[in-house]
């Protein structure tokens, strides 16, 4: 009997199977329920963490904060950027798996690009993390009592902590292709993690900083993930928003660039030297 | 027939440096080259089923991974479905499936069924055709229990079975198993057997698998390429491979006496339980037709079983002489 499963392929574009990484990545969180919820609690003991930190600078308007008018607010802007942070999955451990565990050999032998799926399933998983942790944290706000910020500002903080959080899984993928060059990624994580709390502003807005460090901070990639969402919790406008979103888009397409770029010298090397 | 892989002289040489020995030698560490594989050359017709075998660092992974397309060759070429695979890694692959005995391509927290969906979108699968295929597979190696089950909950040989349904999904030309029964069970491994070849006798498809168990290679192949430190030793049907390393067979007698004292040129007992006896008989000195006769001439004889030595045998055999040339 001659084949029935001779291919008859009309071949399409790698983004259908990005979609499907992307919605198997979010049922692998959320088949991953327990640890989801685990994520939720960690997030309101850091919140109840630092919503009194906040509460005690704002109570006894520390010298240097003064001038800021609504320091109360900044346990919302770090509610935003904690949000961002603890949506964004170790997509560098993956990387470090699959490169130098060997995993790579079977991705290379499929005809759509292992690292667009990669990052669309590392989207799926921070897309859901990104609803639950959202929902835990309008449901403390609710319990804290606190002033709500406008639906305009929520809006704002919402598209732009999604596109944050997606600058954030390119910074950590940029990270996790060092795995073709080096053993371990931590080092790499380490230093993109330190920036995104330096010059991210992960618990301070970048504006408490001195002008040439808030300069440098909001231009870089670290504040597309993190300072321009939680801006929005302090000063919500419709043209910081914009700003913040010019700065998000900017930084998606060097930062997916660099990643582009990283990947082919690394798959060229696996592919003369045999493994990275 | 027409050639499904065409290679011609393939070489592959790794380099990495070391550091020499002394103090000297660690501020200028001298390179080192090493070649996986020389110079090797072989043909497979489409519809065959060949085995690539040989110990651990021979070259067989090397050559098999040369062959997908996922490493560049240092010398020689190939053609594989009529493409070079290094360079058209993407046109291949709808046409090539591959599964790694030691590397799974299913997503371990969810059930095969997602990742099969997966795998639709990846191979730009019609819906229909995948539905069909996969009820076809499912239905031959008994997976709609396991469909719903996250794959780290299967045991072994259950992946295992999902694996090589993930590598036809896409109704791929030639298939490249690279050790596919290892670590399983007997019964696994001849599930996976039955099916490898049954599979590929009737969808018509090239099959490639090197693994260290020889009961693969005797039961999946017709034929045989051994490889030794980069080189090919030995390229024949599996039956011939047999007959020319190991002139003897195997007769295995039931009696009723304990023992039986066969005496003849070119006939040795080997060492058996009670009411059972095992003669290795060289065929280049004895006729089988006399040992039999000479036993059956003993009386009290039940039963007479003839067996080809076992592959490891012959192996081990080939690769004595290889390194005796």
């Amino acid at each position: 009997m001659r084949s029935t499963l001779s291919p008859a392929v009309a071949e399409r574009g790698p983004l259908a199977a990005a979609a499907e990484a992307f919605r198997l990545g979010a049922a692998q969180t959320l088949s991953g329920w327990p640890v989801l919820i685990g994520r939720c609690l960690f997030y309101v003991l850091l919140m109840v963490v630092l919503s009194g930190l906040w509460d005690k600078v704002a109570a006894e308007r520390v010298a240097g904060l003064a001038q800021h008018a609504r320091v109360e607010t900044f346990v919302l802007y770090v509610g935003a950027t904690e949000w961002i942070t603890l949506s964004i999955p170790a997509l560098h451990l993956k990387f470090e798996d699959d490169i130098r565990g060997g995993a790579l050999d079977v991705h290379l032998l499929r005809p759509k690009p292992y690292l667009l799926q990669a990052v669309a399933q590392c989207c799926g998983w921070a897309f859901v993390r990104m609803l639950a942790l959202g929902a835990t944290a309008l449901a403390m706000l609710n319990l804290s009592g606190r002033a709500w910020p406008s639906l305009q500002a929520l809006a704002f903080i919402g598209v732009l902590g999604v596109f944050g959080a997606l600058v954030g899984v390119l910074l950590y993928a940029l990270a996790g292709l060092g795995a073709f060059w080096a053993r371990r990624v931590l080092p790499f994580q380490l230093i993109v993690q330190k920036l995104m709390f330096i010059l991210g502003g992960l618990f301070a807005p970048i504006t408490l900083y001195p002008p040439i460090l808030r300069r440098i901070g909001a231009a870089s990639p670290f504040a597309a993930h993190l300072y321009w969402a939680g801006v929005q919790a302090i000063r919500p406008s419709l043209r910081l928003f914009l700003t913040g979103l010019a700065w998000q888009a900017l930084w998606v397409v060097l930062l997916s660039l660099a990643c582009a770029g990283l990947w082919a010298a690394g798959v060229r090397k696996v592919l003369r030297a045999g493994a990275a | 027939m027409s050639s499904a892989v065409s290679v011609q002289q393939l070489t592959k040489r790794y380099s990495f440096s070391r550091a020499a020995k002394g103090f000297g030698g660690a501020l200028a560490p001298e390179k080192v080259t090493i070649e996986a594989v020389c110079d090797i050359s072989f043909e497979i017709s489409a519809g065959e089923r060949v085995a690539i075998i040989g110990p651990n660092g021979a070259g067989k992974s090397t050559t098999l991974k040369m062959l997908c397309g996922i490493l560049e060759p240092s010398a020689g070429g190939a053609r594989v479905l009529g493409l070079v695979p290094w360079r058209e890694r993407k046109a291949l692959a709808y046409r090539i499936g591959v599964v790694f005995g030691q590397r799974s391509q299913l997503w371990g927290e969810l059930p095969p069924r997602e990742s099969f969906a997966l795998l639709r979108r990846v191979y730009d699968q019609d819906a229909a055709v995948f539905v069909r295929r996969l009820g076809e597979l499912s239905e031959r190696f008994g997976l709609a229990e396991l469909m719903d089950q996250p794959v780290h909950r299967l045991s072994l040989g259950q992946r295992m079975r999902c694996e090589i349904t993930a590598s036809l999904l896409h109704g791929p030309a030639l298939l490249f198993l690279d050790e596919p029964t290892i670590g399983l069970d007997v019964t696994a491994k001849a599930a996976i057997r039955d099916f490898i070849r049954e599979h590929a006798r009737d969808h018509g498809e090239t099959v490639l698998l090197t693994s260290h168990d020889t009961r693969d290679i005797e039961l999946v192949c017709d034929r045989v390429i051994v490889v030794d430190e980069g080189r090919i030793v030995v390229d024949q049907p599996t039956d011939q491979l047999r007959r020319t390393f190991l002139a003897r067979k195997l007769i295995i007698l039931r009696s009723q006496a304990p023992r039986l004292a066969i005496d003849m040129p070119g006939v040795v007992a080997r060492p058996s339980e009670p009411h059972t006896t095992v003669l290795e008989v060289d065929t280049r000195t004895a006729r089988i037709d006399q040992v039999i006769a000479e036993a059956l001439a003993l009386g009290g004889i039940d039963d007479i079983t003839i067996e080809d030595p076992p592959m490891e045998e012959v192996v081990r055999e080939i690769y004595a002489v290889a390194r005796r040339r």
